[in-house]
């Protein structure tokens, strides 16, 4: 039995203007404060001068031109359209992208130099073009995403798609500082783990809304206690394997760390039973303690994290110079373009979190977790708010995807856990890891919709679940 | 301290001062959302909404707020009545037990099905499952905030 007459898809109707005057006032302060910080950058450039000949003018004012006119620009166009989406995720990431702006601004423009079409761009450039690429993606999608069909009904293609990523990247992947994780065509390279983190939360989301009913009842009893129940555990084992393997082949402590992390937290926000955290953290440590063993660069990151000053020329030498930034930084940092953030290799990418701690001192990172905060508990207040299981847990794991990776980096600069070179989501310079942060702030936009077409009729339980429900 | 790094450090300190502004101003909007969504109250812990029903009763669209014990049928005591020909008095029951719903037959003539399965004993269901008695079918959706 089909279900035959669903509920009527609810049709566009004409587009009507919904004034959005919670994010315009928000955006305003992140006009106000990006404004502010590039004066504060102009100011420091000049501080060689004598005394006040440096006029108040920001730095670069083109770049600060066209991020806030995009900005604008991404308000209006939900403005025009009338979407009622979630009016602060704009500009939360709005504004940790104005820091991004800022902090490559006040970077050595030849740390990368690209060329197109006989233009020479350097970090400040790129970095800007990414981030309109960025933001232009998650309005797209805001507006012109209505239903979540073509990720509920493929979430299996949309697996084996990932893991084809992931094996070509295995296969074809260019090594770079002894991680194999960039794949080229041509001119076009890009890092696929950054696309992968997405296409997992959508299979998981998928995966878990079908089988939560199973997962959250049925039991295996061992001795006097009660575990999950043995055969649903597979996926689990599966999602630990393919994180080792990410390990082994790619040497990218990061992704794996962020995939498994991801997975324990949806299934316990899709099943509220702690007995598979515990199990996953079981596995987790058995794992490192065999990947500790076996793979030499596993240890390499440990003996840093645990004594940087054993080899502190080579090996410790950028944990060293980042925990030296932070201490330079102390309370209020030295201010934007006081620093000397170069000292620490990869700063753009790998270490932007002890650079802004440098120069924005504890007061300014701890406003920039803040801002990683209001992200999660957006995304958490969609989640909590969406129609059906599907998209409660595709909004949460989103949202964590953005917040745990944040901890893994920034935990990793402040040398909490062992440092792992994965992106400070919407701060670190990079292309792929902007785009897909794009899409995940337009699929969270999308989900928050008010008005988008309600979650379809449920089709019959999988042939799995038919054939071990009890009693059925 | 010259005039110069006293401006500096005023621009540099009004930069934190804005990015706290910031993290205040949203602080301010949560609140506002929370105390909003704290007025009205929620005692609600599912609803059903109506997908079929040929005989009209209930209503096809309608929308039924359910209380933690919902009895189904077509005997006019019940929470919910059923007018169908194929559903019997006392038809079915759900419950709200912790934080997931359970649906019940209660030995009807032409049985419930929940997703197309026939139900048997007690059966958990999820926000979005379908649940069907006689012509008339549900579906489960989770509470209005």
């Amino acid at each position: 039995m089909r279900a035959s007459a669903q509920p009527l898809p609810r049709i566009l109707g004409q587009i009507k203007p919904r004034p959005r005057w919670r994010e315009a006032r928000l955006l305003a302060i992140v006009a106000a404060a990006i404004l502010a910080g590039s004066v504060s950058l102009e100011l420091a450039r000049h501080s060689d001068e004598t005394a006040a000949t440096a006029g108040f003018s920001p730095a670069e004012p083109f770049h600060l031109a066209v991020y806030l006119g995009v900005l604008v620009a991404a308000h209006l166009a939900q403005v025009l359209t009338g979407r009622r989406t979630d009016q602060v995720l704009l500009p939360a990431v709005g504004l940790l992208g104005g820091i991004s702006l800022l902090l490559m601004e006040r970077l050595p423009q030849d740390l990368v130099v690209q060329r197109f079409f006989g233009a020479e761009l350097g970090l400040a450039d790129v970095q800007l073009v990414w981030l309109v690429l960025s933001i232009s993606i998650a309005t797209t999608l805001a507006i012109v995403v209505r239903s979540d069909r073509w990720l509920r009904l493929y979430k299996y293609t949309w697996a084996a798609a990932g893991v084809a990523l992931l094996l070509l990247t295995f296969v074809l992947g260019t090594e770079i500082n002894g991680q194999r994780l960039t794949l080229s065509f041509g001119p076009i390279s890009g890092q696929p783990s950054e696309l992968l983190k997405v296409i997992l939360v959508v299979f998981l989301a998928g995966y878990l809304s079908e089988n939560r009913s199973l997962l959250v009842e049925e039991s295996t009893q061992i001795g006097p206690i009660a575990i999950p129940p043995l055969p649903y555990l597979a996926p689990m084992v599966a999602m630990w394997a393919i994180a080792l393997g990410i390990v082994v082949v790619q040497r990218d402590l990061g992704a794996a760390l962020l995939f498994f992390a991801v997975f324990l937290l949806l299934l316990y926000t899709a099943t509220a039973r702690p007995g598979y955290v515990v199990l996953g953290v079981l596995l987790f440590l058995a794992g490192a303690f065999v990947m500790y063993q076996l793979v030499s660069h596993v240890q390499t990151r440990v003996d840093i994290w645990i004594d940087p000053w054993k080899d502190p020329a080579v090996t410790g030498y950028q944990v060293i110079q980042a925990l030296y930034a932070f201490a330079r930084g102390g309370l209020v940092g030295s201010g934007l373009g006081g620093g000397i953030p170069t000292t620490i290799p990869a700063v753009e990418t790998d270490f932007p979190f002890a650079a802004l701690g440098e120069e924005l001192g504890l007061v300014g990172i701890m406003a920039i977790l803040g801002l990683y905060l209001v992200v999660i508990e957006r995304g958490l207040r969609i989640g909590a708010a969406a129609g059906d299981d599907f998209r409660s847990l595709l909004a949460t794991g989103l949202a964590l995807v953005v917040g745990v990776q944040a901890f893994i980096i920034a935990a990793g600069n402040l040398k909490l856990i062992p440092l792992t070179g994965i992106t400070l989501p919407f701060i670190s310079y990079g292309g792929s890891s902007m785009l897909v942060n794009g899409i995940v702030v337009g699929l969270l936009l999308a989900l928050s919709d008010k008005g988008v077409e309600p979650p379809p009729a449920p089709k019959p339980p999988g042939r799995l679940a038919r054939l071990t429900r009890r009693g059925a | 301290m010259d005039g110069f790094t006293a401006t500096i450090w005023i621009v540099r300190l009004l930069f934190l001062a804005l990015l706290y502004l910031f993290l205040f101003g949203i602080a301010r909007a949560l609140l506002r959302d929370l105390s909003a969504a704290s007025r009205e109250p929620t005692t609600e812990l599912g609803r059903l909404v109506v997908l079929a029903s040929p005989a009209g009763e209930p209503a096809p669209g309608s929308t039924l707020a359910l209380d933690a014990i919902t009895t189904l049928g077509r005997d006019v005591n019940n929470a919910i009545v059923v007018d169908d020909q194929f559903a019997s008095a006392q038809h079915a029951v759900l419950t709200f037990r912790g934080r997931t719903w359970y649906v019940e037959d209660l030995n009807s003539t032409n049985g419930t099905f929940v997703n197309a399965q026939p139900v048997d004993g007690v059966v958990p269901i999820g926000y979005g499952d379908e649940i069907q008695l006689g012509q008339v079918r549900f579906r489960l959706e989770r509470p209005r905030r």
